[in-house]
């Protein structure tokens, strides 16, 4: 008995959670003028669209929003892929090898995400600007590549792999950069999935690094695209509702995607 | 496999950034505002038409980071910025911390060019800093079906026969009673400084900063607690809704729940495409006994020190606000009124045709206010951080608050905010 209102209740919060993202889905469909006609008072029409449109989605899709989804994957799928390359050669190198003042090294590494990237954004443009970067892919992309928490993830996981399986490879005549290939990245791919999943979201949310460096709206991203439908004096909302739900559900299905990955290296990554 | 995945993410990075900003030219000029691509391409493609070769590439910011986003990129003499929005109550905060290039030269010819209240604007310290391009207005509007099921008769259009806002709100009640409206009136810019000023300016109670050097704040004047009490009241007497933001309003009017509603030339072109909408047009009200005032002011454009292109900014800047032609342009696309005096003009029998039936008389109203009533904002170096805390004044006093209390301690916070200015 109680074992079923627990899973009552549980519907009932879960249904609260969602019922907002519920709400801005069933707003996408809808035509302009009828999105606030139902709000006062409450009723099913509130979250069924009486005509459900696409019209929104099609508005999107040809505006300057289509393009800063492009581009915001761009940005995010490079940066994911050379971060990735980055980070777990860091990673590689801050746990299979051994150096004077590795230590030291690794505390740089923690300290770097300890500090929110919007504390350093404003110096950092400023030598952007200077470097000729403004309003480029490069200057989008660069800020994401070396992440400290990727870093430190790949790390932990990395230090989990046995120093034996190392020693027989060296000893077979495989060189640093064969072990690092052949034995370290093959066997980590949940922490790889997981340090990329923090690498994409880091660029696919970023917001004041793109304002800061000049993006013209070529280079635009979809965060800043989505602010921008905000007119001064009118605002569509229900293209807003489309553009908001577009920017969730691409995130949401690459971590559906990966999710079992996702908690496994979650799960593990604390063991040795 | 490992080795090509690591070729082709370079490949990519580089890829990436050779795709650079080859638009960097001598010939090309940056221009940065809020608005959306298409409100300024006439302009753009009206200047380009007349200078061949040179190209006008818009950058929009979101409205809500504008302000930070410039004074970062400002405060770093970022030079990829030539031609900037500049929100005209601020221009004395910016031509102070030196962000915007001189233009005195100019200072006869935009007398001569702009409507009244537009050039006073622009000057800070003696000197001409932006120069103006839109300016507002705020009207009544008010739905006609339901004064109709309430009996009432709607307000006139004719400046001369402008209602005051006890009539108004009388007038809204019946027509909650009686007429089946959700709500009696509502002001459009809810929260917001630019809207609110008028009320208290229509008592006498002055626009709240004073001085000779504009710190000072006054917004305990009889005239401010008397209309932030009346303020309040439209709210707890369930006359105007709690919980709507500003600009969230207009929904509201569309959808016919709304007597009367005040807000702006640009809700003429929304109101305009509701189909089932029955409306009228007629002048922004006062208090009884007190001063016919009415919001105006709106954007002027300026020109970055920093930028390498001086002398192509002024010639932008010339055509977008001097020249009548391109001033009429920057209206096109959007509903908003022109600055300049011959543009002007030209521009009101479009927005007294824009509705039809429905709009007539918005021109004759907008001629007026503009030479009788509009009062712009105050000029102070201290406009932004007094903004702020106006905006969560009146929202605390709309939800509630003592009006008198509040506006004391929105005087103690404003003068703590300019502590450092002085």
């Amino acid at each position: 008995m109680s074992r079923r209102l627990y899973t009552l209740l549980a519907t009932v919060i879960g249904l609260a959670f969602a019922l907002p993202l519920l709400w801005a889905l069933s707003s996408s469909l809808r035509g302009g003028s009828e999105i606030f006609q139902h709000i006062s008072r409450l009723s099913w029409e509130t979250l069924v669209p009486a005509s459900p449109t696409l019209a929104n989605y099609g508005a999107l899709a040809t505006g300057a929003f289509g393009r800063a989804i492009l581009n915001s994957l761009l940005v995010a799928l490079v940066t994911v892929v050379a971060g990735l390359l980055i980070s777990a050669a860091a990673a590689f190198g801050l746990s299979a090898l051994r150096f004077r003042g590795q230590g030291a090294l690794f505390a740089i590494v923690v300290l770097s995400f300890l500090i929110p990237f919007d504390a350093i954004a404003i110096p950092l443009a400023t030598l952007f600007r200077d470097w000729d970067l403004t309003n480029t892919y490069a200057g989008l992309i660069l800020p994401g590549l070396g992440h400290g928490l990727a870093i430190f993830l790949l790390r932990q996981f990395f230090l989990a792999i046995p120093g034996d399986l190392v020693e027989a490879a060296r000893i077979d005549g495989l060189g640093w950069f064969g072990v690092f290939g052949r034995i370290y990245l093959p066997l980590s791919r949940p922490a790889l999935v997981s340090a990329g999943l923090t690498l994409f979201i880091f660029q696919w949310q970023s917001y004041v690094w793109p304002l800061l460096i000049g993006t013209g709206t070529d280079h635009q991203l979809g965060p800043i695209a989505l602010a921008n439908m905000r007119g001064q004096f009118t605002i569509d909302y229900g293209q807003l509702f489309a553009g908001s739900i577009v920017l969730t559900v691409i995130p949401l299905l690459i971590i559906l995607r990966f999710q079992r990955h996702f908690t496994q290296s979650i799960a593990t990554t604390g063991l040795k | 496999m490992k080795k090509s995945l690591a070729l082709m993410s370079l490949l990519a990075v580089l890829a990436a950034a050779g795709c650079g900003s080859g638009d960097a030219g001598a010939n090309t000029l940056s221009f940065l505002g809020p608005e959306d691509p298409k409100t300024f391409q006439p302009v753009i493609d009206g200047f380009e038409a007349e200078h061949p070769g040179v190209r006008i590439a818009y950058t929009q910011i979101p409205f809500d980071q504008l302000n930070s986003t410039l004074q970062q990129r400002l405060a770093a003499e970022d030079e990829t910025i030539d031609v900037y929005t500049v929100d005209q109550p601020r221009v004395s905060a910016l031509a102070a911390r030196g962000f915007l290039a001189d233009l005195s030269d100019w200072k006869d010819r935009v007398k001569q060019a702009a409507l009244p209240a537009q050039y006073d604007v622009n000057e800070f310290r003696g000197k001409l800093w932006s120069v103006p391009i839109w300016t507002s207005d705020q009207f009544l509007f008010y739905n006609k079906t339901l004064l109709k099921q309430a009996g009432v008769t709607p307000p006139s259009s004719d400046p001369a026969e402008r209602w005051t806002w006890e009539r108004t709100v009388e007038a809204g009640r019946q027509a909650q009673a009686r007429g089946g409206a959700q709500w009696a009136l509502i002001p459009e810019q809810i929260e917001q400084y630019y809207q609110l000023q008028s009320l208290p300016e229509s008592l006498g109670g002055g626009s709240g900063i004073t001085g000779t050097d504009m710190l000072t704040p006054a917004l305990t004047t009889e005239g401010w607690i008397k209309a932030m009490t009346w303020y309040r009241d439209l709210f707890a007497g369930g006359l105007a809704p709690r919980g709507v933001g500003s600009f969230q309003t207009s929904p509201l009017f569309t959808e016919g729940k709304v007597a009367f509603f005040a807000g702006g030339p640009w809700d003429v072109g929304t109101f305009g495409a509701a189909k089932d909408l029955d409306w009228g047009v007629a002048p922004y009200p006062y208090f009884e006994g007190g001063k016919q005032v009415t919001p105006t002011g709106s954007w002027s454009w300026g020109i970055n020190p920093a930028s390498k292109r001086q002398r192509l900014a002024r010639e932008f800047l010339e055509y977008a606000a001097l020249n009548p032609e391109g001033n009429l342009l920057t209206t096109k696309a959007s509903p908003i009124i022109p600055a300049n005096r011959a543009a002007f003009e030209k521009y009101v029998p479009t927005l007294d045709a824009l509705a039809g039936e429905k709009s007539r008389g918005a021109g004759e109203i907008l001629t007026y206010d503009a030479d009788h009533t509009a009062v712009a904002r105050p000029r102070s170096v201290g406009y932004i951080q007094f903004e702020d805390i106006m905006t969560k004044t009146f929202a605390d006093i709309r939800n509630g608050a003592d009006p008198k209390t509040r506006l004391e301690q929105a005087a103690r916070e404003v003068t703590t905010a300019w502590a450092q200015l002085r």
